[in-house]
């Protein structure tokens, strides 16, 4: 016994060494492998398809796309979708009726298109979706962008929703695109942001085409006028009131896609990122009296490294090195490279994309995300990519129609290309556009929808996220604005400490679930959360559970009655 | 050196450049053939075995050759023509500092001797001290003022370093002693058109198509003439007409694709270098003007292959080297770039564009403190180095010392005002500075050269409007 303590005594420090070199020791375990996997319509049930209204004319709107959202709409803890489609215009009269759709999340994988019953069908060429609680009763809203008239669809609680575009005042006449749902001067109540695309109609479209005039092809948004973009106030009593002009937004005209709400220079105040297609980008600081300065030149975030403005689609924005900055990506088309701006403070970003550069430089970004996919604590990267025009493989052999999905995850300061461990789906190709973020089934990690234009929409089931431990937080506000958009939450777990702001809008043209998944890693226990309300009140919470859903509500603390059902 | 370089200085075509490289064994021979002529009252035994020597050179049996000629400078250890030989064959064995110190004895021993002169000219190339070169080559003319090579060569090596004035007067001195000469014509001709007189330049490389109607390098300067005067079309006919001359040449195609290059007109240069490299594949020289012509398409990655191959052929090739480490810093494979460039600085510390692309390469890296280092080392070696004081400008704004960054990047404007990322840079600094109707301003000028750009490089769409109702 004596020997055989001693002979243990001898081999423990040796297995230690041995466990060390291997990067392995008691603090830590073997990093999860996540993947996506594609839930095929024959499970999920959404059989809905995107029709882009594809002609030989080719008419600009039919290259966009369009967008989805997850959304709890019968507030039943389960993430519902709901997807875009195109419909009639002035160029476009579809043989049978096209309609968006809304999918019930059954809670079992499955889904259950509630679109006639619900009143969302649309009815018009449809851009993107933005979910929002606008009137603050608790059921979230719907607006829909449009190239024609956009819609408000005021959830009435019980299933069904009401068009108040109108009565609301929020109509953005001309081609919209993405919409953000964002308290812009944090009186509690959700304003709206919608994305005016170019000056386009039918009469206006041109025939762009090669030297042999062999074919016609897309024309490029550079050949189209700009537009300015709408800011619209929210008086409360369901009304809005376009403040456009006086904000300063209509005084920087543009043709803008993506559009994310966030604070860049930490002052309280969200400011908006917008991407602008053949334009430098805008980067609209909120000065904090209802007006918006752009100051995209001086940030370095508006062109190119050359000084030429880009085809910016996507954007979002997230602290991504956890230096309590918020920091920009947008997405550009071919040949452009994507851009991720690390933020310097004093409103200064450098251009610092790595391997999101290399890997990026002949493809064209639309929705992309960033978002914790495997729960370690740090954003992650998603990207959907597709070149806009159909015929672009008759004009070069270097770029193709349909794009492959990318994943990159964060390394701590930078991003890395792990797309290739993370799926089958990763190596086919897709032509698309949308993409929200949400967990559809509540197992404690993030999947993907992604809209494809023309064709099905792709659902992504994350596998392997919540190896990791994690804890979702529903945040329901009473004094800040209904989707607690500008809350700072902070977190700590095993000598982990994180934070994030929780921004409104991003990708294109879609809205993700409002739900805060916190990755925790391998800590099996969090220290506590601490939550800085926009309404400026600050919770911190101890004693909490993990790897469950909890509903949090300003000034109460964590309410009685669970969140979302947990897997 | 550089074909494709940033400066906005005019570098020495590659064509002038590599053609200075002539390989020595050829200099060695033609010296020995000199030699013969010029060597002095001898007896005849030590004559003979001299001229065993050479013999021995001309059928490479350099073993031999070198013991007879160390078997002759032992008991006369002065003998010029001995040391000349002998030295010409240590540069040849690429032993550089052995072949010069032999050379210098025999000039030393024998200032007249015009051979070793020449091979000293020629080692000074090798040495990369072309100041040397010059001073060699004047000391030949001065004792054979009607020497063809030799004014040749130091008119061409003037006219590569910038001293076109001195270079002229070289060849119309040269000229007069040798009217008509065809070579000294196209060679006058290449130096009036650098000079910017493209009439005068006109003028002579039709004199010497006068004189020899078959004289590519003419037909390629008039080439360079008529593109100059934007007439692309009789560029490319003379163009066409030296390639009807070449044949199968490779080196002319060379030539010609070297000056289709340097003329912008890309499909041609790659044309004609391809075919050159198929007649001769194992030439270096050839591969990377290819690469180059590549690089212009653009196709980085069929450039890289080129340099690659030529690298492969000649592993210290700087030249070679530092395209490599360019195309692949284009291609954003940075570890990668390194080491290319690190080499090409150790083989050549005064060549400013490696310190330029690390500088780059840097930036990226978003090491600005470092990259200002190395770009500060580029402008140094090239103060007009327009595109280093821009990098350089940039680095500054990234590190937040605006003063600097504006010295830098409104002297980068200066140089080279057709630099949209000068303006670009430059608008946002003003941005910066609150200075919004001077950002305003660079804005529109970035817009303008962004007009030209497209117009000349969008090629592939036509926009056709529908018809007035």
């Amino acid at each position: 016994m004596h020997t055989y303590h001693r002979r243990n005594l001898r081999l423990a420090p040796a297995l230690l060494l041995l466990l060390r070199l291997m990067g392995i020791t008691s603090a830590q375990t073997p990093k999860p492998n996540v993947t996506f996997e594609e839930v095929p319509a024959s499970k999920s049930g959404i059989t809905w398809v995107h029709n882009n209204a594809h002609s030989a004319d080719r008419y600009l709107p039919e290259t966009v796309g369009a967008g989805c959202a997850f959304l709890d709409y019968d507030n039943d803890g389960w993430m519902d979708i709901y997807l875009v489609n195109s419909g009639p215009s002035d160029f476009f009269a579809p043989n049978a009726p096209l309609r968006n759709a809304l999918y019930h999340n059954n809670h079992d994988g499955t889904f259950t298109n509630v679109t006639d019953k619900a009143g969302v069908a649309g009815g018009t060429f449809g851009m993107g979706v933005a979910a929002g609680d606008y009137d603050g009763d608790g059921w979230v809203d719907l607006y829909v962008t449009s190239y024609g008239r956009n819609i408000l669809y005021h959830n009435n609680g019980n299933g069904t929703f009401a068009d108040v575009t109108d009565k609301a005042g929020v109509s953005a006449p001309g081609w919209s695109t993405c919409a953000v749902w964002f308290d812009y001067d944090n009186d509690g109540k959700l304003d709206l942001f919608v994305s005016s695309f170019v000056a386009y109609e039918k009469s206006l479209n041109i025939l762009c085409t090669d030297e042999g005039m062999s074919r016609r092809y897309y024309c490029v948004p550079r050949l189209f006028k700009p537009r300015p973009s709408h800011l619209f106030h929210n008086d409360g009593n369901g009304k809005f009131t376009d403040v456009s002009k006086e904000s300063g937004i209509a005084d920087s005209p543009g043709k803008s896609f993506g559009a994310v709400a966030t604070d860049v220079d930490n002052d309280g105040l969200m400011d908006l990122f917008v991407a602008n297609d053949t334009m430098p980008n805008f980067l609209f600081i909120n000065k904090g009296n209802g007006k918006f300065e752009e100051v995209g030149l001086a940030a370095g975030v508006a062109y190119s490294d050359a000084g030429k403005p880009r085809s910016g689609m996507g954007v979002d924005a997230a602290d991504y090195d956890g230096d309590g900055w918020q920091d920009l990506f947008v997405a550009n088309i071919d040949r452009e490279v994507f851009s991720l701006y690390h933020n310097q403070k004093d409103l200064i970003f450098t251009d610092e994309p790595g391997e999101i550069g290399t890997a990026t430089q002949m493809l064209s970004g639309w929705g992309l995300r960033f978002f914790d996919y495997d729960n370690d604590g740090d954003p992650d990267l998603f990207l959907v990519n597709g070149h806009p025009d159909d015929f672009i493989e008759m004009r070069t052999n270097r770029v193709k129609y349909k794009e492959p999905l990318l994943m990159f995850e964060n390394t701590g300061r930078a991003f890395k290309n792990v797309s290739a461990q993370s799926g089958a789906a990763f190596s086919k190709e897709f032509s698309g556009r949308g993409m929200a973020t949400g967990d559809f089934d509540n197992d404690g990690d993030l999947d993907v929808l992604i809209s494809n234009n023309g064709e099905a929409p792709l659902l992504l089931h994350n596998e392997g996220g919540n190896k990791n431990n994690w804890l979702g937080l529903q945040l329901v506000a009473t004094k800040s604005n209904p989707a607690a958009v500008g809350a700072t939450i902070t977190w700590q777990a095993g000598g982990m400490k994180r934070s994030r702001l929780k921004t409104a809008g991003g990708s294109y043209l879609s809205s993700h679930d409002p739900r805060e998944i916190l990755g925790l890693g391998a800590a099996k226990k969090i220290d506590y959360v601490e939550i800085r309300w926009p309404s400026g009140k600050i919770e911190k919470l101890t004693n909490l559970p993990i790897n469950t859903y909890l509903k949090v509500i300003e000034g109460e603390g964590i309410a009685k009655s669970g969140a979302s059902p947990a897997k | 050196m550089i074909i494709f370089s940033d400066r906005t200085a005019g570098s020495p075509t590659v064509r002038e450049g590599l053609s200075r490289q002539m390989p020595f064994l050829t200099v060695g021979l033609l010296t020995l053939l000199l030699t013969a002529s010029f060597v002095p009252a001898q007896t005849n035994n030590l004559q003979a075995r001299l001229e065993n020597a050479a013999t021995l050179i001309r059928e490479n049996r350099i073993a031999e050759a070198e013991q007879q000629l160390n078997t002759i400078l032992r008991t006369t250890p002065n003998e010029a023509t001995a040391l000349n030989l002998l030295g010409a064959i240590r540069a040849q064995q690429g032993k550089l500092n052995e072949a010069e110190s032999l050379l210098t004895r025999a000039a030393k021993i024998d200032p007249t001797f015009v051979p070793v002169h020449m091979n000293l000219a020629f080692l000074y190339v090798l040495k990369k001290v072309p100041e040397k070169t010059i001073s060699e080559l004047k000391e030949v003319i001065k004792l054979e003022p009607n020497n063809i090579e030799a004014n040749y060569k130091l008119a061409r090596l003037l006219l590569s370093r910038g001293q076109t004035d001195e270079s002229i007067v070289v060849i119309e001195k040269a000229n007069l002693s040798s009217p008509a000469s065809v070579i000294f014509l196209t060679l006058l001709g290449d130096a009036y058109f650098k000079k910017g007189n493209a009439d005068k330049a006109a003028e002579n490389y039709l004199l010497a198509l006068a004189a020899h109607k078959d004289n590519p390098d003419a037909m390629m300067g008039l080439a360079k003439v008529s593109q100059s005067r934007g007439d692309t079309r009789t560029a490319l006919a003379y163009l066409s007409q030296a390639k009807d001359v070449a044949g199968n040449a490779p080196e002319v195609l060379y030539g010609i694709g070297v000056t289709a290059l340097g003329l912008g007109i890309f499909d041609e240069a790659l044309s004609d270098l391809e075919q050159a490299v198929k007649l001769k594949p194992d030439e270096p020289a050839y591969l990377i003007a290819l690469g180059a012509a590549w690089l212009k398409k653009p196709d980085l990655f069929a450039g890289e292959q080129s340099f690659r191959r030529a690298l492969q052929l000649q592993p210290d090739n700087a030249q070679a080297q530092m395209y490599l480490g360019y195309v692949l810093y284009k291609q954003k494979k940075f570890s990668e770039a390194k080491p290319y460039l690190e080499k090409t600085i150790k083989a050549d510390s005064k060549l400013p564009e490696p310190f330029y692309y690390l500088g780059l390469i840097l930036q990226e890296e978003n090491e600005d403190e470092q990259a200002v280092t190395f770009l500060e080392k580029a402008i140094a070696l090239s103060a007009s180095f327009a595109n280093a004081h821009v990098a350089l400008g940039a680095s500054y704004l990234k590190l937040k010392d605006y003063v600097r960054a504006q010295r830098e990047l409104e002297l980068g404007a200066k140089l080279n005002p057709d630099d949209s990322k000068a303006h670009y840079q430059l608008a946002v600094l003003y941005a910066r500075l609150k200075d919004p109707k001077r950002a305003q301003a660079e804005m529109e000028i970035v817009e303008r050269l962004k007009t030209i750009d497209q117009q000349i490089r969008e090629g592939d769409t036509f926009v056709i409007s529908p018809n007035p109702r």
